[in-house]
């Protein structure tokens, strides 16, 4: 069953929960690249990897076990600890 | 609410044993020919002995009518209601229905049960579903896969502790707790200067966790943190400790349960916890006034989660903050200081008030920085047993104060830059001058705490006090 | 995936054949977070039309995780 609350807030933003503030720049960030391993998205990140290297940008890769389940937690904690934004791939 | 053949309305239930008491009565009213509608809340097959009994299992007739008690005789006339009566009085029924001849067998009174529409929390459902309720706040649909309460944190609602989801009824329930007009604007919440609404605010006491009975007390300190010389906006934005410390006083605090004893500035007290957080709420969610946002603090202190207690006025031989402030001891009111954190003074050998006084003042020298002067006001939280030192000696509160703000006058010389070996400290100029630790006004005492214990505090303010900053504010409670 | 949650901004790419599936979820989660949609299918591509596909996707993937350059 849905509920409906009653907004809190003077209404300045969208209803729909906001997302972060994006990075402002890629100088001297690590993204994460995270495979949710369904077949192909390994190849796919490794040419991002490659694209986001050759920007002097540092990737980290990471992969889920299994499609089916979320990340673990580890996983979602050492991307937290070790990248400053993330790039999940490849659901079709 | 019916057509205007009918003469006369009858609510029931089932459950009521008045209403199965006066079944034969109806049964013999529509048989000799009365035109009656009776509407069951339980049972539309009750009465069975009754035909065309009304479905009100919803309620909502009862709730249009104002059901309280049933069962309740509606008399019309033209489609109006002329007169009504509740539970068996034969005497009326027989007025009101002018027949003299009503079921002989029955006592000649019963009172009637409590009409479902009025158990608790039915009123606000039904005014939710059937009334003219008009709330005009956004309404924010959660999904089905959503966690209430998590979705709550996500949309960045939330000082970090869970909140109430803020439903409608909630919401509904919450301004049951004021006469006041939902619509009403309180004023603008800085730091975004954004209208405030009782509504706004009834929003926030639900999420804050707050009785619906809290709530005049939270609309105030709304009201009071936007007085001018509270300064808000510069509050929030300092990178100093200060936040709102809300102060009740006023039959209003032992009315509401709020916790003026033992722990009163620590936890456990629902009124204290949640009245001192649905502000701070507001200003988060109104004003959009957060942490790393306009929120500068440095460090900030765990107050700004919630800081609210009342004052313990009948224990206390002096007059009250308020009345202090010029209120009367029967208003209720609420005093907003901005408030550091709590810092403990240990006196339990002292026997004698000038000796408490010198006690009190060296610590209070250390408030802000043991070198400035005229910074920051302070509140000397005053427990029941070292007042008991100044009753017992005859001092009044003022006596006090004026002493105190005598032991803490301190000559220039301390204070300039490289006194003491400190580098910091007030501008030379000063040197040669007396200057007192506070502004005139800046020390307050209230009374509060626990009977056992030789330990007050002091809560000290915001460095940028009076016409720089922030001035202590108070605001009567409006039921 | 709760790394917003965790401060770190991401998003997430995608096949078209997703798209509805993706707002349903979004509606459901009361969140839309950032994505890229790339063409579908892609199980039988080479590994060289994967690089293509990646190459076209990049500047969008860029987009999801850092602010446009002010003019």
């Amino acid at each position: 069953m849905t509920e409906v609350f009653l907004d809190p807030t003077a209404e300045l933003s969208a209803a729909n929960k906001a997302i972060l503030p994006r990075l402002a720049s890629l100088e001297g960030k690590t993204i994460g690249l995270l495979d949710i391993n369904k077949p192909r998205g390994d190849v796919l990140l490794d040419r991002l990897e490659q694209l986001f290297a050759a920007e002097g940008v540092s990737v980290r890769r990471y992969a889920k076990p299994t499609m089916t389940r979320v990340a673990p937690l580890e996983t979602k904690q050492q991307i937290a600890m070790e990248c400053d934004a993330v790039v999940e791939a490849l659901a079709d | 609410m019916s057509d205007t053949h009918t003469n006369y309305i009858v609510v029931v239930k089932r459950d009521c044993p008045t209403c199965v008491l006066v079944e034969p009565v109806l049964a013999q009213l529509q048989s000799g020919g009365c035109k009656l509608q009776v509407w069951s809340q339980d049972d539309p097959t009750f009465p069975e002995t009754v035909t065309d009994v009304g479905n009100d299992t919803n309620l909502e007739k009862s709730w249009a009518m104002k059901i309280e008690t049933v069962p309740t005789v509606i008399r019309m006339e033209q489609g109006a209601e002329a007169e009504r009566t509740v539970g068996w009085d034969r005497s009326e029924w027989q007025r009101l229905f002018d027949n003299d001849e009503l079921v002989a067998e029955l006592p000649d009174f019963r009172p009637g049960c409590g009409s479902k529409s009025v158990e608790p929390g039915m009123p606000e459902k039904l005014a939710l579903r059937f009334g003219d309720i008009n709330l005009q706040s956004r309404e924010i649909v959660v999904g089905e896969m959503e966690d209430p309460m998590e979705s709550c944190f996500e949309r960045g609602w939330s000082d970090g502790l869970p909140v109430v989801p803020p439903t409608q009824l909630r919401v509904v329930r919450m301004l049951a707790g004021t006469n006041r007009d939902p619509a009403e604007v309180l004023g603008h919440v800085p730091p975004d200067l954004q209208p405030c609404t009782i509504e706004k605010v009834a929003i926030n006491a639900v999420m804050a966790g707050c009785k619906p009975e809290y709530l005049p007390v939270v609309i105030a300190a709304v009201e009071a943190c936007l007085i001018d010389e509270f300064c808000m906006h510069g509050l929030l934005a300092t990178t100093w400790f200060s936040g709102p410390m809300v102060i009740v006083n006023g039959p209003i605090a032992r009315a509401i349960g709020m916790n003026s004893g033992g722990n009163a500035l620590g936890q456990g007290n629902r009124a204290n916890a949640t009245i001192g957080r649905a502000l701070q709420l507001v200003i988060r969610n109104v004003g959009g006034g957060k942490p790393g946002g306009v929120d500068r603090a440095t460090l900030g202190n765990p107050g700004k989660y919630t800081f609210c207690f009342a004052e313990d006025e009948e224990n206390s031989c002096w007059e009250s903050l308020a009345v202090q402030r010029g209120f009367s001891p029967e208003q209720s009111t609420v005093t907003l200081f901005a408030a550091d954190g709590v810092q403990g003074i240990a006196d339990q050998r002292s026997r004698e008030p000038e000796s408490l006084c010198h006690s009190l003042a060296a610590s209070l020298l250390a408030v802000g920085h043991q070198k400035f002067v005229m910074h920051s006001d302070a509140f000397v939280i005053l427990v029941p047993e070292h007042q008991r030192i100044f009753a017992k000696a005859g001092w009044s509160k003022q006596k006090v104060i004026d002493t105190l703000m005598e032991f803490t006058t301190r000559p220039g010389s301390e204070l300039v830059p490289g006194a003491g070996g400190i580098e910091e400290g007030m501008p030379e100029f000063v040197k040669d001058m007396e200057l007192p630790k506070f502004k005139p006004g800046g020390l307050n005492i209230v009374h509060a705490g626990g009977t056992a214990g030789l330990f007050s505090a002091i809560v000290s303010g915001w460095l940028a006090s009076g016409d720089m900053g922030s001035s202590p504010v108070s605001k009567e409670i409006v039921i | 995936m709760d790394l917003e949650g965790r401060g770190i901004p991401g998003g997430y790419i995608l096949t078209e054949q997703f798209r509805q599936a993706d707002l349903a979820q979004a509606k459901s989660l009361g969140f839309a977070a950032n994505k890229v949609f790339v063409e579908h299918p892609i199980q039988d591509r080479t590994d060289d039309e994967m690089g293509v596909i990646a190459e076209r996707a990049f500047e969008a993937v860029k987009a999801m995780i850092v602010e446009p350059v002010a003019d």
